[in-house]
């Protein structure tokens, strides 16, 4: 069986440093429900510099959805910040540390843009 | 705005009502409480004993405060009232309202008061295009408010009324009796709270019924935003006017994104467009940089924050992009619109380099600076690796959300603005010229900032090296020999789009134009093909899709000028400069001092007076930044190193003008400057209104002049 979910913050945690957080300072928290039981993971961010643990310590920012959900916004699937305003994703305490962290979340598979350019390459 | 309606507005929540304070919505009256772009209130209606009441006056207290003088009746010629009604409203997080009946008889009155209550919750985008709503409605009767609520799937909005008298709620509103002595009055007070999530999450009111007065955050930091910025001082009251009015309304276009814990930065237009814009808040800016640096460093962070990391089709986004626009309504949530955020501008992401280099100019901020070079970087990796969609070395755009996505991608982005001389269209993607002008500055700044700040030769080197380049194909490739100007793009097969246009000003303003060219750019733009007298038309007379009143074909675009002229001055066309600056801002008097978007493009002589173009937006927040460049471009104010420069070039008509207590790196500096330069169509110092006894006592003070007081 496939964990995308888990799958993600174990390679997050492998990477150490990730460029795109560079910005990005505070402790988030991820409750990830799945049927009855929630699935915990906190990121503690310092300016780039990335740890991943199962703590359950106080966040800056924790972020609440069901384990579908969150497996599709880590695959590119779907797209964070809208399902926020849906409230399909909850979010509690300073959202500007979430926008930064959504920039490691995947993009969609299928890119126009990124066929054209594979085009573009092969025809040079 | 339709004629007769009231907004009053604090960050994105703003009320648009009718005289009387009324609240229904139609499909042309788009009145209604709005917050995070959904429509909270659709329907607020006030009736004494079943009677709609007449209004007498209204009274903008501020931006964000409104009182309605109102009576019974709706009497056609002359109303004897023996009551009448205040409506004092204060925007919040939702609205409060304080009614007052006052009963001008002698006899004792009891009053059935009844307020009809609905909300629609649509989307903004919902209200302009009329669509149908996909989720379910609910009314819940409380003991002492009534709940109005919208859910679809997990997407909950509601709306909270109570109010301080005794009221009976039921599903469509409350009723209240009044019971008022001889010459007495009679109070409550209406809260009505919007909430986002599920469960209600409430944000707290920032006033409270306890409190003497209903008070909105805004309004204290209203007097200290007066009082912070630089003094004007002029024998010319219009511009003292004017100058008031776009202080006052940068004020009411601040809006302070979630992300940015309370820091405000300018929104784009009042009250439809009071969300984050890409372009609008960054030009919006650059044009207040000599006046506050605080809305460009709260630009910079948040669409830094918000920058393009992932290739997405749907949201045109690519990484480095920097966003165009952001949206909160039901619409985005479930992926009908793209706004969460799209990134579909072609020139925004250049821009940010760009202010964040005059940003620093002006303020000597270098932390910003380093905070901000991983985002500088990618902003101008992202020209060369995704803005190239030719493969010809020309920034162009085409989109990829060929649905919900925007066609045009730059300023003018209105579906025939991009023309040939002959009238036709091109085909995508476009190069359009002031693209390239942006890019080519963005180039020559960050190889600056690399230099200075990032401590980064090479980087700095490879830079100017590919701006250089970028200038010399460019000053080939898009000029036009015949006419002696830029084309305003290349289409998709390398062909001059030959229309002339006001982009050539921009051209100027990136620094992008030959020197050796610039005499005949010049002679373009102050040509009477496109000035009119007032400024220079977004399209040349004689163009094939010339229209005086097409939006961007013709039009006046006071933004347009306002960069022109700072374009005019970088080439050293003080006079030129001073012409544009005095033909806005004779314009600006006829609207009291509030430029619109946009006006005719009619002659100065032909109608004497600027034909207004119809938006729905005022103020707009690059019309009101205008004034404030032009103000720049007069005085000449020009950072060098610590110190300002300034080298005053002013139209007559203007005796004397000081700008007191400039803020930047040095302090504060004074600046002073006397008309000069002669302008066609400009009338004497007496028709302008001036008081002629003021002139002969100012000591004439002649050009450069400078004083450091800090």
């Amino acid at each position: 069986m496939t964990d995308p979910t888990g799958e993600f913050f174990d390679e997050l945690g492998r990477r150490g440093h990730e460029p795109m957080l560079r910005k990005a300072t505070g402790v988030l928290n991820f409750d990830i429900t799945d049927g009855a039981s929630t699935a915990h993971w906190s990121v503690v961010v310092k300016k780039g510099d990335v740890s991943v643990s199962r703590a359950h310590d106080e966040a800056d920012c924790t972020l609440t959805t069901d384990r579908p959900l969150f497996d599709a916004i880590v695959k590119g699937e779907k797209n964070a910040m809208a399902a926020i305003l849906r409230g399909e994703v909850q979010i509690e305490g300073d959202p500007e540390l979430l926008v930064l962290f959504q920039r490691v979340f995947a993009g969609p598979a299928e890119s126009t843009r990124r066929r054209e350019t594979a085009v573009a390459g092969r025809s040079s | 705005m339709s004629d007769g309606l009231v907004q009053i507005l604090d960050g994105n929540t703003f009320v648009v009502s009718d005289s009387r304070g009324d609240i229904e919505a139609s499909l042309t009256d788009p009145t209604g409480l709005f917050s995070f772009d959904t429509r909270f209130l659709s329907k607020w209606i006030l009736t004494l004993d079943g009677e709609r009441l007449n209004p007498l006056s209204v009274d903008d207290l501020q931006y964000f405060e409104t009182r309605f003088f109102l009576v019974p009746g709706t009497g056609t010629v002359y109303v004897d009232a023996k009551l009448s009604v205040i409506r004092r409203r204060a925007v919040g997080d939702g609205f409060h309202e304080e009614l007052t009946l006052l009963n001008h008889d002698d006899k004792p009155v009891e009053i059935t008061v009844r307020i009809e209550a609905a909300s629609d919750f649509a989307d903004l985008f919902e209200v302009k295009d009329a669509l149908k709503k996909k989720g379910k409605y609910s009314a819940d009767v409380e003991k002492g408010s009534l709940r109005l609520g919208y859910s679809r799937e997990t997407y909950r909005r509601e709306t909270t009324i109570s109010s301080s008298a005794p009221a009976t709620f039921d599903e469509t509103g409350l009723t209240l009796l009044a019971q008022i002595e001889p010459h007495g009055a009679w109070t409550t007070d209406l809260d009505v709270v919007t909430a986002a999530g599920v469960g209600g999450t409430y944000t707290t009111p920032k006033y409270h019924r306890e409190g003497s007065k209903a008070r909105p955050n805004m309004e204290r930091s209203l007097d200290k935003w007066l009082e912070d910025a630089p003094r004007l001082e002029s024998d010319w009251e219009p511009l003292k006017t004017t100058y008031r009015r776009s202080l006052v309304d940068l004020a009411a276009l601040r809006f302070a994104p979630p992300v940015m814990g309370g820091k405000s930065l300018p929104a784009a237009g009042l009250p439809w467009f009071m969300t984050m814009f890409g372009r609008d808040s960054i030009f919006t800016s650059l044009q207040s940089l000599p006046f506050t640096s605080e809305l460009a460093a709260t630009t910079l962070l948040a669409l830094g924050d918000w920058q393009g990391s992932r290739l997405d089709d749907f949201r045109d986004e690519d990484p480095g992009r920097i966003l165009h626009e952001m949206r909160y309504g039901e619409m985005t949530a479930f992926e009908e619109r793209p706004h969460s955020p799209y990134y579909g501008a072609a020139d925004a992401t250049m821009l940010y380099v760009v202010l964040l280099d005059e940003y620093e100019r002006w303020s000597g901020d270098r932390k910003l600076v380093r905070d901000l070079e991983q985002q500088a970087r990618a902003a101008l990796t992202w020209i060369d690796e995704y803005a190239d969609l030719m493969g010809n070395g020309y920034v162009s755009y085409k989109r990829r959300n060929e649905k919900t996505g925007l066609e045009n991608q730059c300023w003018k982005d209105s579906w025939d603005s991009i023309s040939f001389s002959n009238g036709e269209i091109p085909g995508f993607p476009r190069a359009t010229c002031e693209l390239q002008g942006y890019a080519y500055d963005a180039k020559v700044r960050g190889a600056r900032l690399a230099r200075l700040v990032w401590k980064d030769e090479a980087y700095a080197d490879r830079l100017e090296h590919e701006a250089a380049d970028l200038k010399r194909r460019f000053n080939r490739d898009f000029w036009v020999e015949d006419g002696e100007y830029f084309a305003l793009a290349l289409d998709s097969d390398g062909k001059q789009v030959d229309a002339l246009s006001s982009n050539n000003g921009h051209l100027l303003w990136s620094g992008i134009v030959d020197k050796k060219k610039a005499k005949a750019v010049v002679a373009n733009l102050m040509g009477p093909r496109l000035f009119s007298g007032w400024g220079i038309r977004t399209l040349a007379d004689g163009e094939g899709r010339y229209n005086p009143i097409g939006y961007h074909v013709g039009t006046v675009w006071p933004f347009d000028n306002s960069f022109i002229a700072w374009g005019l001055r970088r080439y050293g066309f003080k006079d030129e400069a001073a012409q544009i600056a005095a033909g806005i801002l004779d314009a600006a008097n006829y609207f009291q001092g509030r430029l619109p978007e946009a006006f005719g493009g009619y002659a100065r002589e032909l109608t004497k007076y600027p034909v207004q173009y119809p938006t729905a937006c005022s103020p707009q927040a690059w019309s009101t930044g205008a004034p404030l460049l032009l103000l720049r471009t007069m005085l000449g104010l020009e950072p060098i190193g610590e110190n300002l420069l300034i080298d005053p070039v002013l139209a007559q008509g203007i005796g004397r003008l000081e700008l007191l207590d400039i803020p930047g790196r040095w302090g504060k500096i004074d600046a002073f400057g006397r008309g000069r330069v002669k302008v066609a169509g400009r009338r004497s110092q007496r028709q302008l209104g001036l008081a002629e006894e003021i002139m002969p006592k100012q000591k004439r003070k002649n050009g450069k002049k400078g004083r450091v007081t800090a």
